[in-house]
């Protein structure tokens, strides 16, 4: 569970000769970058919008834009990169669209998910191992858009902030402000679930 | 959210391996005398830790199969394939190695071609000599050319007919050349034939020039050509 995604070359060819035969219209190949960046694009697209059809959907549009724009794609940078940006891009576009407002935290929803919760405790008032895990993934879906996609590239798809840095334009600083910050909300939403913390 | 003060800094920058060892080690120390701060420290550590873990979805089959299939080609009719591939301009590559070969290969293909069909010609002097069989080369090969000769300058046209063509004298037409000689050119496994002359296409002789002859069962000579191997 929790496999990394990054960037691991994988054998036969790789992204780069997948993406000079797709130009030439080869769908084998495309299909080949398919299979190996669904699982990335996918799970950021769930992290960023919390339902897994809606997440499908997103990142089936991602790969489409790739595919289209696959001529403009520029030999010397990485393909995994490009897809995530397009992908991250698409996420922020909906989200801008479903969910306006979604920039500042939500008070009412900690009171519901304390609620949510207190039946839920073990006789030491402890969450167990499971419920954190869920209790956590609700907290992503809490964080402003901007600080999730930061935390979900960082922590659930393990990239460096050079990688960040790359896919999303943003300067370091930056997205290690954002990092920071979503970090720091979580812990604290988790901290308040579990007071003896 | 309230913005972060130094030591919360401190704390993240610790999360992310950005301290300088002698950092590292101011941090550890007031981690290790300030509850408050080890607990803030502890839970974005459980935090990191969770979200490295978090369940990753598999893509669903229905996800990939429906994405494989928007970026496949539409599939192209058979007439319109040939014609895409009979009108698609080709750019023809070649390197002066691969022209030597192919030209070494075209070469070997002559010669083995001349070796395998020698042209044998049998020479039938009006006057004098019957037909005889003349080996090209030293090697016998299984076809041999036999050239029939009649001097008939009254004939309009004349043709041959015998075992090698199925007695049908519409099959084989000798040519007109000066002086009223006909002659034709004729491909012959080796073995023994007998033939006749047609002359305007009803009146049937024997070659006058035959070396061999015999008679056909009708009341005629049939001239025998023997083309032997050598």
């Amino acid at each position: 569970m929790g496999s990394r995604m990054p960037l691991v070359q994988q054998e036969g060819p790789d992204d780069g000769q997948l993406v000079a035969r797709s130009v030439k219209q080869d769908a084998h190949a495309f299909g080949q970058l398919i299979d190996r960046h669904a699982a990335a694009i996918v799970n950021l697209a769930y992290r960023m919008v919390g339902n897994r059809a809606e997440a499908e959907d997103l990142a089936q549009e991602a790969f489409l834009a790739a595919f289209k724009a696959l001529s403009t794609f520029r030999a010397d940078s990485k393909f995994s990169t490009w897809l995530y940006r397009i992908a991250a891009n698409k996420c922020k576009d909906w989200l801008r669209v479903k969910r306006p407002g979604q920039g500042f935290h939500d008070v009412d929803a900690d009171e519901a998910l304390d609620a949510h919760v207190a039946e839920e405790r073990t006789p030491e008032g402890l969450l167990s191992q499971q419920q954190v895990a869920q209790e956590l993934e609700q907290a992503i879906q809490r964080l402003p858009p901007l600080y999730r996609e930061a935390f979900v590239l960082k922590h659930v798809e393990g990239l460096s902030y050079e990688e960040m840095a790359e896919i999303l334009g943003v300067n370091g600083d930056t997205l290690k402000m954002r990092v920071y910050k979503g970090r720091l909300q979580l812990s604290r939403e988790l901290a308040d679930l579990n007071p003896t913390r | 959210m309230s913005p972060m003060d130094e030591q919360d800094l401190v704390v993240q920058r610790f999360l992310d391996q950005d301290l300088t060892p002698e950092e590292r080690v101011a941090f550890l120390q007031a981690v290790d005398s300030d509850p408050s701060l080890r607990r803030s420290w502890l839970n974005l550590e459980m935090v990191v830790a969770e979200a490295a873990s978090l369940p990753r979805l598999t893509p669903s089959a229905r996800f990939i199969s429906q994405l494989k299939a928007k970026v496949a080609p539409p599939s192209v009719s058979v007439w319109d394939r040939v014609r895409a591939a009979v009108t698609a301009p080709r750019t023809l590559e070649w390197s002066l190695a691969s022209a030597m070969a192919a030209a070494c290969v075209a070469l070997v293909a002559m010669a083995g071609l001349v070796t395998l069909m020698p042209e044998r010609i049998v020479e039938v002097p009006v006057a004098s000599a019957p037909a005889q069989t003349v080996a090209a080369s030293a090697e016998q090969e299984p076809t041999v050319f036999v050239r029939l000769v009649l001097l008939q300058p009254e004939a309009r046209s004349v043709s041959v007919a015998g075992d090698f063509n199925g007695w049908n004298p519409g099959q084989t037409r000798l040519e007109r050349s000066e002086g009223g000689m006909w002659t034709a050119t004729i491909p012959l496994k080796p073995g023994r034939y007998q033939y006749m002359f047609v002359i305007d296409g009803k009146r049937w002789i024997a070659d006058p020039l035959a070396a061999e002859g015999t008679t056909d069962g009708f009341g005629s000579q049939n001239a025998v050509l023997d083309v032997a191997t050598l």
